[in-house]
């Protein structure tokens, strides 16, 4: 039981930081770049992906024994197509602005390499308890780098936080200006350098 | 069984389970996404008139009410007349050209909003644009979808390049018909200065979307030039036509 439970821990741990899929695996950076000027659809997408790929995981491993070996990469995929897609109708019917927002980008998880990998990786091998917290760990890994990305750039970008203003207008009228680089795609690259630097210093490698 | 038939078998039924399920959520979930793209739509108009504002949120029921309150929608023919209606209400001639009019608390016309509905480089773009009751000013142009690459075609829906519109003229400098055009970078350096009035700067990256919008506005705003001619010259026309829809003030 103790191992067990030690295991589960472990498994929801590990993606999230010693893992992580974007800081450390570097998997999934092409979103990461589009996603991620505001906070809101950051997290929107953070939320989809964790999604899709808990459950894509879980069915995944639900159906390892039978699954035939030959075309498991197929089925993989469909599964994982299916749920992408019931993301992206849940999003269009009941928060339409974000789904605009976010337009390829939700339907483009089909692609990110997290959820195959995880599915090929950890599901086909796993029971489905623990392919499900992998994939909670793995959405929310690559979710927290998001958030914490979109965070960054929306404050300095825009000056707001979830589209309130943040900096007050005191500092506009002394001089301050919003960095219009940090809205750009290349402002994400560096500060996802910058994050896995300071990961990489933190975890002493 | 052999590997080959369990291998279709097992594929045959996964793909009838996801496809059931795809088309169950398709069909339960289109009504929502159908009331989502009307109200879309009617945001999109009232935008275009500056009805409102571009940050500020708004529920499908503010809208319904703002939209409400302001715009009315006609169906007119190319000659600019409005279309006669038969005794069910129904316009006679189906071919009629959609025509809305923002018409502000004193029953005065303060635009009219005509439909875009062009080919774009990858799909068609549909959007409005609303122009002034003098019939040369753009008031607002929108964009509510399209197919554009994001980054590059795709920022015809960034407020950035919709604002250029704000401001411009569709007659140039000797007060023939002349559209909006999109400019190959900036309108200051492609576009003579006086027929700057006539282009907005365009995207870097995307001169084929730009191409495809400047063509369609053109011939969308040419179908509407009779619409606009009525505006331009609207007191000596309301002379003569004093209940036409045109003319209420």
């Amino acid at each position: 039981m103790k191992i067990t439970k030690r295991k589960a821990f472990r498994t929801l741990a590990g993606p999230i930081w010693a893992e992580n899929p974007i800081s450390i695996q570097m998997l999934g950076i092409c979103s990461a770049l589009a996603v991620t000027v505001q906070l809101k659809t950051a997290i929107v997408m953070g939320m989809s992906m964790t999604f899709v790929v808990a459950f894509s995981s879980l069915i995944v491993s639900m159906m390892r024994n039978w699954v035939p070996r030959n075309i498991r990469i197929l089925v993989e995929l469909a599964v994982i197509a299916t749920l992408v897609i019931l993301a992206d109708e849940f999003l269009r019917a009941y928060y339409y602005d974000i789904s605009k927002q976010l337009s390829v980008f939700v339907g483009l998880i089909i692609t990110n390499c997290i959820v195959m990998g995880r599915a090929e990786a950890f599901a086909l091998s796993n029971p489905p308890h623990l392919a499900f917290i992998d994939g909670i760990g793995n959405g929310a890994g690559y979710g927290s780098v998001l958030v914490t990305v979109a965070f960054i750039r929306e404050l300095f970008g825009s000056g707001k936080l979830f589209g309130i203003k943040i900096i007050p207008e005191s500092f506009y009228a002394s001089g301050y200006e919003d960095m219009g680089f940090m809205l750009l795609a290349p402002a994400a690259f560096i500060i996802i350098g910058l994050l896995v630097w300071l990961q990489r210093y933190l975890a002493g490698d | 069984m052999s590997d080959r038939s369990r291998s279709i078998i097992f594929a045959s039924v996964l793909c009838l389970l996801c496809g059931a399920l795809l088309t169950a959520a398709s069909n339960g979930l289109k009504g929502i996404q159908q009331k989502n793209i009307m109200s879309d739509r009617k945001k999109n108009i009232l935008k275009s008139v500056g009805l409102i504002q571009k940050q500020m949120q708004y529920s499908a029921a503010q809208i319904d009410q703002i939209y409400e309150r302001n715009i009315s929608q006609l169906l007119v023919d190319e000659k600019g007349d409005l279309l006669g209606e038969n005794r069910d209400g129904t316009p006679k001639n189906k071919r009629g050209l959609p025509v809305y009019l923002y018409i502000n608390r004193k029953g005065l016309i303060e635009a009219y909003i005509i439909p875009v509905d062009t080919r774009g480089l990858w799909g068609k773009i549909l959007g409005y644009i609303a122009i002034k009751n003098d019939g040369v000013t753009i008031t607002g142009f929108t964009v509510y979808q399209h197919s554009e690459t994001p980054g590059l075609g795709g920022e015809i829906e960034q407020n950035w390049f919709q604002n250029n519109f704000v401001g411009k003229k569709i007659i140039g400098p000797s007060g023939a018909f002349a559209s909006i055009s999109i400019a190959k970078g900036k309108a200051a350096d492609s576009a003579p200065k006086e027929r700057y009035s006539n282009y907005v700067d365009g995207i870097s990256g995307a001169t084929l979307t730009g191409k495809f919008l400047t063509s369609g506005l053109k011939d969308i705003l040419t179908n509407y030039e009779a619409v606009s001619v009525k505006f331009r010259n609207i007191r000596k026309y309301c002379k003569t036509n004093q209940n036409t829809p045109w003319c209420r003030r």
